[in-house]
């Protein structure tokens, strides 16, 4: 199932660890990694002026410059695509969010790999608000796996998933990605719902009866179509939600957390922070896949 | 040396010259030609007394030098007021001394003239407003860069802008393949928010030929999926061309009139193509003054008029919010100070002020909505106009440029700057990029997408 890793990177330390699980993965599983660089976002109207993504300096892109920062890849990369059969680098210009996804398209990749947060200083952001990773995990066709923490990237390979729904229909998407991995990669998976009572004084019965009726909705919802699959269990925690995400992953030691992701919010003031999707990646100690569209699933 | 390599008197026709003169960065080789590029006197001579005609002659003639255009101009306003930059001055000291030596003037002349004609007018045409004679000197601008273009006296990137319309008839480098290719991605990505949603390609007999600019497939091409919702909510029977989609002109900006020419044609035979009962551009200014108001005369039409009625954008829009077409959710109107760019353009070029102000009071609850001071066929330009957003070498002039909007954005004390034109768009980007003033600004399209009322058979399935 991942025959073609998108790997999205600036270069910058911030991204090692997209890369390392990028590179992992590949070894393990046999996939190609595209090495995806936007080296600069438009600026100053049709000239030829872009802002570079790592100094922000403004340059004009050439053969030459492509070629100094397609070799700055290759060495900061080179024990890893030397440790790959199959890698390649690409790059290109235009704004990040925009040509990650018009690549994936491009190249048919199965996962697009990505960090998390360029930081606010960063010409990603400049002029062009909203977070990159939001709008590709939106409009990916294929899921989007992001790695925020250093520490998240150091599990070899999955053994444990952790597929957390809220009952929506890109969690069914999210689901059947999470039981295909589980199948192929053979791990263990933990179907979960997080009961939502941030806020809320609510009465314990209450609480309760709104466990079991969870947990009965995932065993109604996605028991038929777990076929002959049977390394999965069922857990329902009532909480915040992200926390609770974050918790069960660390408490069963997985190594992949898969959610769906369907806001349909792009204002980057409401979009950016807030959204349990982006909470669970900015805490969670392994990698996390989002899945919004049931293409590449 | 007569000629250089870059810098000639030679349009760019093929995609290898244009690579070779993208290659040549910030135009370092192509200006130090220039330096030694001859002058044509001849030739330039011939050009003038072939194509000047008598309105030019007369308002060169019978301009009084009364100085009444000075505060006109807000690059006089935002110079010091320096007597250079009076707009009757600057005419007469470039146009008005070549015509009047007959073509014979040298190379420094020359140099002087384009960096008069590229960073010191936009072309935004409100100096005539204000000339008793109604002299206007923009118009002019726009004559006097077509000959400076055809002795090869032109801005680098300008050169090369004019040179893409030539090669894929296109402001960038976006073939017909990667045109219809982005808007069948634009519709796969939203046709899951939006079920039923198509950017139909070259149908014939449609009710609307949509065209757009260049730089959507290129870098924005939500800006295109935008559009199409739009138009899908509102039902449109609509079609964009695979051929003659681009409605831009940077050859407009660059003084290439023969390009200028064959863009619009271009457009033109589009519409005679698939024959739609009107077509509708993009929030763009400069591509609906080249397409819409210049373009029928570059083709020869005797109507002046392009073949179908061809509106703007926001045309569209209002008509589209007037009839009930596209319903506004009253509860997501905006409700900040929020403040409107009017672009030249369409505005003082064609006189679209009430439209766009229709459009705000449909979007915006009353009371939050602020006037610029001056405004509508008053207003300033945005800073970046006529080309002057992308020409590096006038960078700092167009920075200083950009001050004028700025002032006049901050007085508003709304953090919110609608701007229905992709120029406009980016000076006020840049503006916020340069000076940091903490504004946000916006298309249309998005604002009221976000707003929309939509009829539930239109809603994607919640399950």
């Amino acid at each position: 199932m991942f025959k073609k890793i998108l790997l999205a990177t600036s270069g910058a330390p911030s991204t090692f660890g997209a890369a390392r699980v990028a590179f992992d993965m590949a070894k393990r599983y046999g996939a190609e990694v595209v090495v995806f660089n936007v080296m600069g976002v438009p600026t100053k109207a049709f000239s030829q002026v872009v802002n570079d993504v790592r100094t922000g300096e403004e340059i004009e892109v050439d053969d030459e410059y492509r070629a100094w920062v397609e070799e700055e890849l290759k060495s900061t990369f080179e024990k890893q695509i030397e440790s790959v059969e199959y890698a390649k680098i690409v790059t290109t210009t235009g704004v990040p969010s925009r040509e990650i996804l018009r690549a994936a398209r491009a190249e048919d990749a199965d996962l697009i790999v990505m960090g998390a947060s360029s930081g606010d200083s960063s010409a990603y952001r400049k002029g062009y608000p909203g977070s990159t990773l939001q709008r590709v995990a939106k409009a990916a066709r294929c899921p989007v796996m992001t790695v925020h923490r250093e520490t998240a990237s150091y599990w070899g390979g999955f053994g444990n998933i952790v597929f957390a729904t809220d009952f929506s229909k890109q969690a069914e998407y999210a689901f059947r990605f999470a039981l295909n991995a589980a199948r192929e990669l053979d791990c263990d998976l933990t179907l979960f719902h997080a009961l939502d009572i941030s806020g809320k004084v609510m009465d314990q019965n209450a609480i309760e009866d709104k466990i079991i009726t969870a947990r009965n909705r995932i065993r109604e919802t996605y028991g038929p179509l777990m076929g002959d699959f049977k390394n999965f269990d069922i857990e329902v925690w009532e909480g915040v939600p992200y926390v609770e995400v974050v918790k069960i992953a660390r408490e069963r030691s997985a190594d992949l957390i898969v959610l769906a992701h369907h806001s349909r919010e792009l204002d980057p003031d409401l979009a950016s922070i807030g959204s349990t999707m982006e909470q669970v990646i900015l805490r969670a100690g392994c990698p996390v896949v989002s899945v919004s569209k049931p293409d590449k699933v | 040396m007569p000629e250089g390599k870059f810098c000639n008197k030679t349009p760019i026709n093929t995609e290898e010259q244009l690579k070779a003169t993208l290659g040549d960065k910030g135009g370092k080789q192509y200006y130090e030609e220039m330096n030694h590029l001859d002058v044509d006197s001849d030739k330039l001579w011939a050009a003038i007394q072939k194509t000047m005609k008598s309105r030019t002659k007369t308002w060169l003639e019978i301009c009084a030098h009364c100085g009444l255009c000075a505060e006109s101009c807000f690059l006089y306003q935002v110079n010091g007021r320096v007597p250079e930059q009076v707009p009757s001055y600057k005419i007469q000291s470039t146009l008005g001394v070549m015509v009047k030596k007959k073509g014979k003037v040298d190379n420094e002349f020359m140099q002087m003239c384009m960096e008069t004609a590229w960073s010191k007018c936009t072309c935004c045409n409100r100096c005539g407003m204000y000339c008793p004679h109604g002299i206007d000197m923009g118009v002019m601008f726009g004559y006097l860069r077509g000959l400076l273009y055809s002795q090869g006296f032109v801005p680098w990137e300008l050169k090369i802008g004019s040179g893409m319309h030539r090669v894929y008839r296109a402001q960038m480098d976006v073939t017909t393949e990667d045109w219809v290719e982005t808007c069948e991605w634009m519709a796969e990505e939203n046709e899951e928010d939006w079920p039923g949603l198509e950017i139909p390609v070259d149908k014939v007999g449609a009710d609307i030929m949509y065209t757009c600019n260049a730089r959507e497939p290129k870098h924005y091409p939500e800006d295109i999926a935008e559009a199409a919702i739009l138009f899908h909510v509102a039902g449109e029977n609509w079609t964009v061309p695979s051929e003659g989609w681009e409605q831009t002109s940077l050859s407009m900006f660059a003084g290439d009139w023969e390009c200028c020419k064959d863009n619009v044609l271009n457009v033109y035979a589009a519409l005679e193509r698939l024959k739609p009962k009107r077509a509708i551009g993009t929030e763009c200014g400069h591509a609906h003054r080249a397409t819409v108001i210049e373009g029928p005369y570059w083709a020869g039409r005797p109507d002046g008029q392009p073949p179908v009625p061809y509106i703007h954008y926001v045309e569209w829009l209002a008509e589209a919010l007037r009839t009930g077409k596209l319903k506004i959710d009253p509860a997501k109107r905006i409700k900040e100070p929020v403040t409107l760019q009017d672009s030249c353009n369409y505005v003082r070029n064609q006189g679209l002020k009430n439209v766009t102000r229709e459009i705000i009071s449909y979007i915006v609850e009353p009371g939050y909505f602020v006037e610029m001071a001056p405004n509508r066929e008053h207003n300033y330009c945005c800073g970046g106009g006529g080309g002057f957003n992308g020409i590096g070498l006038y960078r700092e002039q167009r920075n200083v440029a950009l001050r004028k909007k700025m002032e006049q954005i901050l007085d508003t004390g709304a953090k919110l700057v609608i701007a229905p034109c992709h120029n406009c768009w980016d000076a006020i980007r840049d503006l916020e990029e340069e000076y940091k003033i903490g504004i946000r600004w916006s298309f249309l399209k998005p604002l009221v997408i976000k707003m929309l009322d939509v009829p539930e058979h239109l809603r994607p399935t919640e399950e």
